[in-house]
């Protein structure tokens, strides 16, 4: 069967995982169908509801980008501290990490070949 | 046909570059005609590829030798060793030239809308033929001097298509940067290539393979090569330069350039397993790609997450991704020397780390092309000034979603396939390198959920409701790589039994490469 990927360990079929995904979706959309219908449409039944605060308008209900993820990168701070400090736009700091990475892979290489 | 296949190399290579110097005085005459000479012969190559790859398929590795009476006469009569230039395509190389044909294709179809309003474009359209003739030379060449050439071919148009919009200052800085750190490593290739030249007086890759020693000089020169073609793909801690170029880029030239970076990637492959393959010390080398590797899939992530500007979120993670590659073939080369690990799991984590070159070659540019969308309905980068775009942008809502499920290896979709078989094989290597993968793949979901809700979700924006969906060529430039993504997550076996496992075994098999050109296996 061309759809079976054999890992070596054991093995994958995309065709077995999306039959199982249809027959979920039709099982959702049965519980669906049996949901409530009667509600009506453009009436506060249907508006968003901020406990009874006034709902903003698009622009400024958004959440922005900036504001996803602030506990991660709060817990993340000192790692962040230190990984954007190489990245400091100047193309001489760029060479000076090629040269010190070039070394240290030739030391690694001939360090190797004497220890054999 | 006959005929067509036996100087398909050389056509793949000059057809775009005999395009790139038409473009100029057709595109004088007509903007029409210009756009149809290049999507014609773009679509030629793509033909002249995928017929390549069945010969090779059926009949083994292809050589063709430039100059000589009959392409497979690779040494003159009267020479020891051959001196003419010989393309060698195998394997591995049809593989990438495959991935290079469609990304290159759908890139410029992209372009006909995308840069429609630019200035400049029939220059645009030259360099974007000759970085095409570059991408396909690097991955052909069977010659190390050559290799150096097409690099800079590739390098230079690369520097002044993402220059190309002069309007902004950041697309001049990006330029610079990218020619700058291509310069330095091409610099450094051809350093390399002249200590081996001065030790071996060869250059073909098959010959010098047969003979080399691994002595000093062979030791810097593979640090060398391999340091600079891995800068060249944006390896940490030598990524710096990558989000500064690639994010200023016009989206079909970013697509475009994940390939290149592929392009090096091979380069950096065929070095370590054709040209050294017989004398490296697997080991080592391998472990130096493997924790560079695993730094790059952990620190683009992190960063990538970070990002506010679409096309620098996007940059950072195909760094990321470009790591699971190189954790994968690093694994391989590990075990390089020890048949029977190589049989149980090394030669799975090669394939699984090319698996994933290919994907990544699908769901990257596509990002990339919907990145460009968004820019174009927009006007921004800016994902802070984004929100609501479903609304306006559904078909660019759904190709970003399937390419961000396939990037971040959710089931059943093709990203998946390759990272499944990393995971697995690499585990038995070592089970923190397996780890460490699946947390980035979390954290790659994490950071396109925020990506996507910043842009796509929400209410719609009173500053976007006007806009229209982007013009239809883009969309099908969008699809097409869509297309292949669905294609490989529906057949993942037939297309690892057909171009991923004879891709792997390219390269593993030394032998065959060599004894290609010298019709000797040392």
């Amino acid at each position: 069967m061309t759809s079976i990927l054999e890992s070596g360990y054991a093995f994958w079929n995309p065709i077995i995982w999306i039959i199982a995904f249809v027959v979920v979706m039709v099982i959702v959309y049965f519980f669906r169908r049996r949901g409530q219908k009667q509600y009506k449409k453009d009436t506060a039944q249907a508006r968003i509801f901020l406990c009874g605060e006034e709902v903003p308008e698009a622009g400024q209900r958004h959440i922005r980008v900036g504001n996803i993820y602030w506990g991660f990168f709060e817990t993340l701070k000192e790692y962040y501290n230190q990984v954007l400090r190489p990245h400091t736009g100047i193309i001489n700091d760029y060479i000076l990490w090629f040269v010190a990475v070039t070394a240290i892979s030739v030391i690694v290489l001939l360090i190797a070949g004497l220890a054999k | 046909m006959a005929a067509l296949i036996t100087h398909s190399p050389i056509l793949i290579i000059a057809i775009p570059l005999l395009a790139a110097f038409l473009t100029l005085p057709i595109g004088m005459a007509s903007k029409k005609a210009r756009n149809a000479l290049v999507i014609v012969s773009l679509t030629f190559v793509a033909f002249l590829v995928f017929a390549l790859a069945r010969d090779i398929s059926i009949n083994g590795i292809h050589i063709y030798t430039l100059g000589a009476t009959s392409p497979d006469l690779t040494t003159p009569t009267g020479f020891m060793v051959p001196v003419r230039i010989i393309l060698e395509v195998d394997g591995m190389s049809i593989l990438m030239g495959i991935i290079w044909s469609i990304v290159s294709l759908a890139a410029a179809i992209y372009s006909l809308s995308h840069i429609a309003s630019e200035t400049g474009q029939n220059r645009f359209y030259t360099l974007l033929l000759l970085m095409v003739t570059g991408g396909f030379g690097m991955m052909f060449t069977g010659d190390l001097f050559n290799l150096f050439v097409f690099l800079e071919i590739a390098s230079i148009s690369g520097a002044a298509l993402i220059a190309f919009r002069t309007r902004s200052a950041d697309t001049q800085e990006g330029g610079f940067k990218y020619i700058v750190v291509s310069a330095i490593a091409g610099l450094m290739v051809l350093f390399a290539i002249g200590l081996l030249y001065a030790q071996y007086n060869l250059l073909n890759i098959g010959a010098l393979a047969q003979v080399i020693q691994y002595t000093t000089l062979d030791k810097i020169a593979l640090a060398l090569l391999l340091i600079a073609f891995a800068m060249k793909t944006g390896m940490v801690p030598l990524h710096l330069w990558f989000p500064d170029a690639y994010s200023v880029a016009p989206a079909s030239i970013t697509g475009m350039l994940v390939i290149t970076s592929h392009a090096c990637m091979y380069a950096a492959f065929r070095v370590c397993f054709t040209l050294y393959g017989g004398v490296i010390d697997a080991p080592v080398v391998g472990w130096i790609l493997i924790v560079f590797g695993l730094l790059t899939m952990f620190v683009g992530v992190t960063m990538a997450v970070y990002q506010k500007d679409v096309m620098r979120f996007m940059s950072y993670h195909a760094i990321s991704q470009l790591g699971y590659m190189w954790v994968g073939v690093g694994v391989g080369l590990a075990v390089l020397g020890n048949p029977a690990l190589l049989a149980t799991y090394g030669r799975d984590a090669i394939s699984g780390g090319i698996f994933h070159i290919l994907n990544h070659a699908m769901y990257k540019p596509l990002l990339f092309f919907t990145g460009g969308a968004l820019f174009h309905y927009t006007g921004t980068r800016d994902l802070t000034k984004m929100g609501g775009l479903a609304h306006k942008m559904k078909w660019t809502t759904i190709l970003y979603i399937i390419g961000t499920l396939s990037i971040s290896g959710i089931p059943p979709l093709n990203g998946f396939s390759s990272k499944i078989l990393i995971y697995e094989s690499v585990f038995r290597f070592n089970p923190i390198l397996t780890i460490i993968g699946i947390i980035v793949s979390i954290l790659t979901l994490a950071s396109f959920t925020k990506a996507f809700h910043s842009a796509f979700m929400g209410a719609e924006l009173p500053e976007y409701k006007e806009g229209k969906e982007v013009p239809k060529s883009m969309i099908i430039a969008m699809m097409i790589l869509a297309a292949g993504i669905v294609f490989i997550t529906l057949f993942p076996s037939l297309i690892v039994d057909w171009a991923i496992h004879p891709a792997a075994d390219a390269l593993i098999d030394q032998g065959a490469y060599i004894n290609a050109v010298t019709g000797a296996v040392p």
